[in-house]
């Protein structure tokens, strides 16, 4: 596996490269958006590490030009946390994944594993505790099997990606309906939730979502 | 038909009456959840006495005699009874209230809901035993679990017409599994009104 890093704060990226390095990954390091870019002309990532605020060209500006010249590879940003805009900007943008700042090496880990995972289950696929998502056929595959809806699967997928973390319903909302807002609310947002507590509950998974409505909900696992 | 030559001997009879009691319990409980909630749990009750050849057919392929005592004591459907419920959670309501009527006992139950059969069928089964005489077989299920169960009979039915059974078995697994999601949307909703 592939990484490309592009971080401008030279002891972050010096500590990020090592960390991947270590857990096996192969790491290319640049420190700006042009040679970011660059470096994606001339060889294939399995997982791009972006940075928002880089000379030369910003992190958003390199995910723009990405998928507009469709290279579809999956993208992490790592942003500063009151960069909430950016944040939104950044998933709207095409990318696949956020890390605010500062972040445990560990996450950072887990969020790339996370990724990479999900391009080679046929580009889609996730899991958690003891189900699976299958992004096919829309199966959520525990013990029994039910087919989602296309939108309650791109809620789950989130949830999924996102396991242990806790979501904003605002967060969830944008990632999902992003400009079809009008169209949904936090009572939509709270009505899939439901959805999910059954369906998951029905195929016997052994995980739970916690949260109430309009406040942040969390996968968890039963154990 | 002649007592002397039927499998269930003379309780015939109280097999029927039995059956009858039964669904007359049931509607009963439809009433009364009618009256304090205002919405039937259940969609529609059926009941039947599993036919005298039915019956044999299944001691031979039992390895049992084919007398009364296998007829009433070993197999445990002779009477037979069908609970079609509109949602989901009805289904357990309804297990309960029948596990709490009089001379009710339950002998064994199995949850195809909750560990669904790889073919995709659903249902809540459950034996139980009247008046510490008599079996009887209770299915619960959803309407849609229902239209299904048909269909899928209707398939095994047809099985030696020449077609491609491998898709329509794929076909109906897929259908079972979205008709399963549907219930529980369903169910959802309706918890989301009532909450309201």
């Amino acid at each position: 596996m592939r990484i490309l890093i592009a971080e401008d704060t030279e002891d972050l990226n010096r500590v990020v490269t090592a960390m991947l390095n270590h857990a096996g990954y192969d790491v290319d390091q640049v420190y700006d958006g042009m040679a970011a870019l660059e470096a994606m002309d001339t060889s294939g990532y399995d997982a791009v590490i972006l940075d928002i605020m880089m000379p030369k060209l910003d992190g958003i500006s390199v995910l723009r030009n990405m998928r507009e010249r469709n290279i579809l590879t999956p993208v992490l940003l790592l942003t500063a946390k009151a960069e909430i805009d950016d944040r939104v900007e950044g998933l709207e943008a095409g990318a696949d994944d956020y890390l605010p700042k500062p972040f445990a090496m560990k996450e950072l880990l887990a969020r790339i594993k996370a990724m990479t995972r999900r391009t080679s289950y046929n580009n889609k696929s996730s899991g958690f505790a003891n189900y699976i998502l299958n992004g096919d056929t829309l199966e959520l595959i525990a013990e029994n099997t039910v087919r989602l809806s296309l939108k309650e699967y791109e809620v789950l997928s989130v949830f999924t990606v996102n396991a242990g973390k806790e979501l904003t319903t605002e967060y969830i909302l944008e990632r999902i309906w992003g400009n079809d807002t009008d169209k949904a609310d936090v009572d939509t947002i709270y009505l899939y939730v439901n959805y999910l507590r059954r369906k998951l509950k029905g195929v016997a998974a052994g995980a739970y979502i916690d949260g109430e409505r309009g406040g942040s909900y969390i996968l968890k696992s039963k154990d | 038909m002649e007592i002397s030559n039927s499998i269930y001997g003379d309780m015939y009879p109280y097999l029927i009456e039995t059956m009858d009691r039964l669904t007359c319990h049931i509607e009963a409980i439809r009433e009364d959840m009618k009256r304090s909630n205002g919405m039937d749990p259940v969609e529609h009750v059926l009941g039947r006495i599993k036919s005298e050849e039915s019956m044999r057919e299944k001691c031979r392929r039992n390895d049992l005699p084919e007398d009364k005592d296998s007829a009433l004591d070993k197999i445990h459907d002779a009477i037979g009874i069908r609970i079609v419920c509109a949602f989901i959670d009805d289904v357990y309501v309804m297990r309960d209230k029948i596990l709490e009527l009089e001379g009710i006992e339950l002998f064994k139950e199995k949850d195809y809901i909750k560990h669904v059969k790889p073919n995709g069928y659903r249902s809540f089964h459950m034996i139980i035993r009247v008046d510490g005489k008599v079996y009887a077989e209770i299915q619960l299920r959803t309407i849609s679990m229902d239209t299904w169960a048909a269909l899928e009979h209707h398939m095994k039915y047809k099985k030696n017409i020449q077609g491609n059974n491998e898709l329509i078995v794929r076909e109906l697994k897929r259908c079972a599994d979205e008709l399963a999601s549907t219930d529980e949307s369903m169910q959802t909703l309706k918890d989301m009104i009532n909450d309201l």
